[in-house]
């Protein structure tokens, strides 16, 4: 009995402090729900580089993230050398160079051929096709857009691909996890998904040790944003189809 | 319940052409604007330009060619005089029609 003595009694928080673990209808945002609605993707870094124990610690938080069947189908890799990451962005501004002549209808002298590629590979790579990595691959290739945006810290997040049920959705939520402690701990983040183009080279391969199991699937540029990008906007509503009482209706 | 119909299915749309994309658009009060240019420095899809010398230097959308603004709203984030406001989200025809999507609205306390 006497472990129970040892709970320490908090002292209640002061007027107009958010709480922790409780709710009551329209109180203030609490830190964690604060730092998910203030994070935002950051876009130019400072050359300032990030201690290497506080890369540590947000990785210590991706340790801990619920993963399908505890498979924990994710491997990480820190690279922290800024001529290796102007290599990396080299090697993807090439790759989408050459996407954008053969997909860029408006652009490639193949003219026709290339909208009957750009056509047939939406149908085959939706995904990969949608509009706006499309365009995303043209401002790339044109030199208008970083890959890496002058991080001095960029993070590799590898697939294990034998991973229990969805290992893609178990790699996003352990990136979400780093993503939300970074900005808690004063950094910038973004998730850089065209890293997914060093694959396709020989050399990037080999360097990178992309081979069965692992499978490139994310990158994550980290480090001090420049000016405060953080902060509160506005977003589109989604409909939410909601069953109760045996009726149906459609919240927004 | 069919959520597109088979004609859009099968038809995917040329993102160059206004009949089927809209872009996002953003709203930028030259009142408050200082050209600091910030915004046009983080903007994904480089569609933000600061033009103008001295008290005239304010930041611009492009315009013309098909801009590729997401509406992303970073650059209101980033805003530190709030002058930028995302008026218009971006939408496209055929197969990449959204759907279920609302206004837009800051976060709301329930």
């Amino acid at each position: 009995m006497t472990e129970k003595l040892d709970i320490e009694v908090k002292p209640a928080t002061a007027e107009g402090e958010a709480k922790m673990y409780t709710w009551e209808e329209g109180m203030d945002w609490n830190p964690v729900e604060k730092v998910i609605l203030e994070r935002r993707s950051t876009r130019k870094y400072k050359d300032k580089q990030v201690p290497e124990a506080l890369i540590r610690r947000i990785l210590e938080m991706a340790r801990f993230a619920p993963s399908a069947g505890n498979s924990q189908p994710w491997r990480f890799m820190v690279i922290r050398d800024k001529k290796m990451i102007e290599d990396m962005e080299r090697y993807v501004r090439l790759r989408c160079k050459i996407l954008k002549f053969f997909l860029d209808w408006r652009t490639s002298p193949l003219g026709k051929l290339a909208w009957l590629y750009a056509q047939m590979g939406a149908r085959i790579m939706p995904n990969d096709m949608h509009p706006i990595p499309m365009s995303a691959i043209g401002l790339i290739a044109d030199g208008k857009l970083d890959l890496f945006h002058g991080a001095p810290t960029v993070i590799l997040i590898f697939k294990d691909k034998r991973g229990a049920a969805k290992p893609e959705v178990d790699v996003g939520i352990c990136g979400q996890n780093m993503v939300l402690a970074a900005h808690s701990l004063g950094l910038g983040t973004c998730w850089i998904g065209f890293v997914e183009l060093l694959k396709y080279g020989i050399k990037w391969r080999r360097k990178l040790g992309i081979s069965f199991p692992y499978d490139l699937a994310e990158g994550m540029a980290i480090g001090y944003p420049v000016a405060h990008p953080d902060g509160m906007i506005e977003r589109e509503l989604r409909e939410i189809e909601w069953y109760e009482g045996s009726q149906w209706k459609t919240v927004l | 319940m069919a959520y597109l119909t088979w004609k859009e299915r099968l038809k995917i749309p040329t993102y160059d052409n206004p009949e089927y994309a809209r872009s996002g658009r953003v709203v930028i009060d030259h009142g408050k604007c200082n050209g600091c240019g910030n915004c046009a420095l983080i903007c994904p899809g480089a569609c933000l330009y600061v033009a103008g010398v001295g008290k005239n230097k304010k930041c611009y959308l492009m315009e013309g060619e098909f801009p590729d603004c997401m509406s992303c709203n970073d650059c209101a984030a980033m805003c530190e005089r709030n002058a930028i406001t995302v008026s218009q989200t971006y939408d496209f025809g055929y197969f990449y029609k959204i759907l279920h999507r609302g206004e837009l609205s800051p976060p709301r306390r329930f």
